[in-house]
């Protein structure tokens, strides 16, 4: 199984393998794992890949989406594809230059109703760290999840071009 | 272009995604279609017209009625129908749950069981006279662990052999407050045949929105009786 793996912060492989774990045996007892032999054989940072019985493959997208968080990180694992091999996985479902690390130099935005830092930045995906901590109380998240289309037509751009950011690999075009 | 639709998802300010982030993360997911239900409504949502510019997803502006009571609850519902194109409505006590269940102009119960009380037969009844769906909010099963997720799949798991009784429409949804709470349909499909849903009822839960939104978008005379 090829996964991707959505956090907030970068996240080491052990804890990853451990949270995973720990979810499985949560959701289907200890009997349930030893029938299943989930296992994360690799992990990039961004995608991953998860050795798993081929008769449970339900049960392990089950078991993989309960994973909340990761050692106190926010997270969320998600299968991309299922393939026989272990290669098959990697070669059709884990792109060859995946972008790992994250922007994080500081950048404003300043509107209305939102501001603060950006975190991070992948395409057309901005990760803001609120000025206000109470905006993201409700959700259990650290950072403010917006898009550069809520930012067109701010007087404050993130880095000087049209829509206030740069264009990323995986943008996609209004 | 995918038929899936998230039913129930909420953006800033009271989850924190923008409704556009929400909408590129659901398409990548593999959706097509997201409701945004608000308990503020359409109003108070941080940029809901940049959500247009994400191509091959509809975003449709719901809300998610929040009430004390009946009576607070059906003036709300009957105010919201005429604006919204979904109207939801958070369950809880056994009166906000039975007056949405009887009220016509409600599309979707959600959080039924919040009140640690499943749904009763004559309720259950109420829904599917008036063509009220039950909401399915998977997010319990990420968040909880051990005894209060056991709790929580009981209770699930009664009211769905209720509503399969009666054959009330189920939805299932993730109940997402941010990108990191969206699953994937197969991934949300999953999570339900964990709680006791067969695959093929979960993934007409998945469908199911995209019927209430096309029937509120035609104009009723009556009950029954559609004006051309």
């Amino acid at each position: 199984m090829a996964i991707e793996v959505d956090s907030e912060e970068a996240l080491r492989s052990v804890d990853l393998s451990a949270e995973i774990h720990s979810a499985h045996v949560s959701l289907y007892g200890d009997a349930g794992v030893a029938g299943n032999r989930l296992k994360l054989i690799g992990f990039d940072g961004k995608f991953g890949i998860i050795r798993c019985s081929h008769l449970k493959i339900e049960e392990s997208r089950a078991a993989l989406s309960t994973v909340y968080s990761v050692g106190g990180v926010r997270t969320a694992v998600r299968v991309i594809g299922v393939s026989g091999t272990i290669r098959g996985a990697t070669e059709k479902y884990i792109p060859r230059l995946s972008l790992i690390s994250a922007d994080s130099d500081g950048r404003r935005i300043e509107r209305e109703k939102v501001s603060g830092r950006i975190v991070h930045v992948h395409g057309r995906q901005i990760d803001l760290c609120p000025d206000d901590p109470c905006r993201v109380k409700g959700s259990d998240t650290r950072y403010l999840g917006l898009t550069s289309f809520d930012l067109r037509g701010g007087y404050v751009d993130a880095d000087g071009t049209a829509d206030g950011l740069r264009q990323g690999d995986n943008c996609i075009q209004p | 272009m995918s038929f899936f639709c998230e039913g129930n998802v909420h953006s800033l300010p009271e989850g924190s995604d923008s409704p556009s982030r929400l909408a590129l993360e659901a398409r990548c997911l593999g959706f097509g279609c997201l409701i945004i239900c608000n308990h503020t409504g359409f109003e108070k949502v941080f940029m809901p017209e940049a959500a247009s510019s994400i191509q091959g997803m509809e975003v449709v502006m719901g809300i998610e009625v929040m009430a004390e009571n009946a009576k607070a609850l059906h003036s709300r519902a009957r105010s919201a129908r005429t604006r919204y194109p979904f109207v939801a409505v958070h369950g809880g006590s056994e009166e906000v749950n039975r007056a949405a269940c009887e009220d016509p102009s409600v599309d979707l119960l959600v959080h039924p069981e919040e009140g640690r009380k499943a749904l009763g037969i004559p309720l259950v009844k109420a829904a599917q006279e008036n063509d009220v769906a039950i909401g399915f909010d998977l997010s319990p099963m990420v968040c909880l662990r051990s005894a209060s997720r056991s709790r929580w799949m009981e209770l699930v798991r009664r009211n769905l052999t209720l509503i399969r009784k009666f054959e009330v429409p189920a939805v299932i949804t993730s109940g997402a407050m941010s990108h990191l709470d969206l699953r994937t349909p197969r991934d949300l499909i999953a999570l339900a045949e964990v709680v006791g849903f067969e695959t093929s009822e979960a993934k007409e839960s998945l469908l199911y929105p995209l019927r209430i939104l096309d029937k509120n978008r035609k104009s009723w005379a009556s009950p029954g009786v559609e004006i051309l």
